[in-house]
């Protein structure tokens, strides 16, 4: 390994200006054109007649990040070769006609006759019809098509079918509960049997986290009944916190990634605001006070609409702040990908691939962080907005009194 | 096709507005903790919330310019 002539800051820079120049020349010559018809890998839709590579649909930078981001019934683990080691997820349909059903795997689904699944989604057909393929993706609602093996299936009308399975996220999310099951049963009874003594272990690294949420999160804002608030805020600071961090961790699935996860705690905290609110925080919603009177409906709807987006807010600062990061650091991966061009010019891998790994790094230090500030302002806004909630009628409402 | 390219303008357009406030941000900050050298670990915290919002902002216009691609 070429060791840097370390003491001379100009030869360092020299040097490192080098490694950047060759880095670039080698992506640069490495990759090449498309060659049409060249390669027996499968032909991939050719998007708006411009000539497609020829690449396996799985390798794709986008749908394998996709893939990556979103939900599934299998918990794909790794690949030996051809054969991959994945964790099968029951499937768990309830079915209008029949009742309950269970699969054991995505396997026994797709030998039942009357299911179809298609992109990890399940549907009821009464079986397969002659019917052209590009006819039936005019009606989605009455066929579906299967690309594998180019049938069309009619699906069953009278008959609806709602996954209820147990899919990878859903795994997960038992997993970080179980995990903060442990840690909190812990902690409580190691306070209990050092009653009186300095912390020590996992105690001493979670108490000032947790004092923290306690006088810089919960008591601002909460004017004097945040011990109410307590288990909740500190249960959603924790909850995302771990789901975060799990997230980036290599064997573990993204939940707070997807936005069904994230509308949730939004959810949850939109109706901690709506038990909680007090007769004043309705009125300023409804009826304004201190306005004209024929400026009231324009409030309503203004304060309606504030009311509404502030959770959804919360929901999609989380999904994006998560998912950016995940998107980042697989784009910057699949670039190694792309500009060796799928294993034709293998210079061109080596070339982008320090860059690469080193921006990957440092956006995976960020997202570090991004995990854990991401979880202390969703918590700081949900303490705000219930205080808002709260907010009694003694405080700050003189000043607009005393106007008139 | 016209989708992804205004996708792609977008994106770029909401990378120059984070950057924008969140350079203003840090120009502040850093200039405070220069004059108040004691109360840097407040300007800090303080620092890193506000980013996370604008931030945020930033990220909602990027989720519509994944949806102008994606859909």
């Amino acid at each position: 390994m070429m060791s840097m002539p370390c003491n001379n800051p100009f030869l360092r820079k020299f040097f490192l200006s080098w490694v950047f120049v060759f880095a670039t020349a080698m992506s640069l010559m490495g990759s090449t054109p498309p060659q049409p018809g060249h390669g027996d890998s499968l032909q991939t839709h050719g998007a708006h007649g411009v000539e497609s590579k020829q690449i396996p649909e799985e390798e794709q930078p986008s749908k394998y990040i996709i893939h990556h981001l979103m939900d599934s019934h299998d918990w794909h683990i790794t690949d030996f070769g051809e054969t991959s080691v994945a964790l099968h997820l029951p499937w768990i349909i309830y079915n209008s006609e029949q009742g309950f059903q269970f699969f054991s795997s995505t396997h026994a689904l797709e030998e039942d006759p009357n299911y179809m699944v298609s992109h990890d989604n399940v549907y009821y057909i009464q079986g397969e019809v002659t019917v052209d393929p590009h006819e039936a993706e005019a009606h989605p609602e009455r066929y579906i098509v299967d690309h594998k093996d180019h049938k069309v299936y009619a699906k069953a009308q009278n008959v609806t079918i709602i996954d209820f399975s147990l899919t990878k996220t859903g795994l997960q999310i038992l997993i970080v509960g179980l995990v903060m099951v442990l840690i909190f049963t812990q902690i409580a009874r190691t306070y209990k049997k050092r009653d009186g003594l300095a912390p020590k272990g996992m105690q001493s690294f979670f108490e000032p986290v947790i004092l923290f949420v306690r006088e810089d999160v919960a008591r601002p804002n909460l004017h004097g009944q945040h011990d109410r608030f307590m288990p909740y805020l500190l249960t959603l600071f924790f909850f995302i916190w771990f789901s975060n961090l799990f997230g980036l961790t290599p064997l573990s699935s993204n939940i707070t990634g997807n936005t069904t996860i994230t509308a949730m705690l939004a959810l949850m905290t939109f109706v901690m605001i709506v038990i909680n609110a007090k007769k004043e925080f309705w009125m300023h919603i409804l009826w304004f006070p201190g306005v004209p009177i024929w400026m009231k409906p324009l409030m309503f709807i203004v304060e309606l609409m504030g009311f509404i987006t502030k959770p959804a807010a919360l929901a999609i600062r989380l999904f994006a702040n998560i998912s950016a990061g995940h998107f980042m650091v697989m784009s910057l991966i699949s670039l190694i990908f792309i500009l060796g061009d799928y294993g034709r010019s293998p210079w061109g891998a080596i070339g982008i691939m320090p860059l690469s790994i080193a921006f990957s790094i440092f956006i995976f230090v960020v997202e570090v962080l991004v995990a854990l500030v991401q979880a202390f302002v969703f918590t700081l806004l949900t303490a705000v907005f219930i205080g808002q909630a709260i907010e009694s009628h003694d405080h700050g409402h003189d000043e607009a009194h005393a106007h008139h | 096709m016209e989708a992804i390219a205004g996708a792609g303008i977008g994106a770029g357009l909401v990378a120059i507005g984070a950057a924008m406030g969140i350079g203003r941000l840090a120009a502040a900050a850093v200039e405070s903790i220069a004059r108040q050298p004691e109360a840097a670990g407040d300007i800090r915290a303080n620092m890193i919330l506000t980013a996370a919002f604008i931030e945020g902002v930033a990220l909602f216009g990027e989720v519509i310019c994944l949806l102008a691609v994606l859909k």
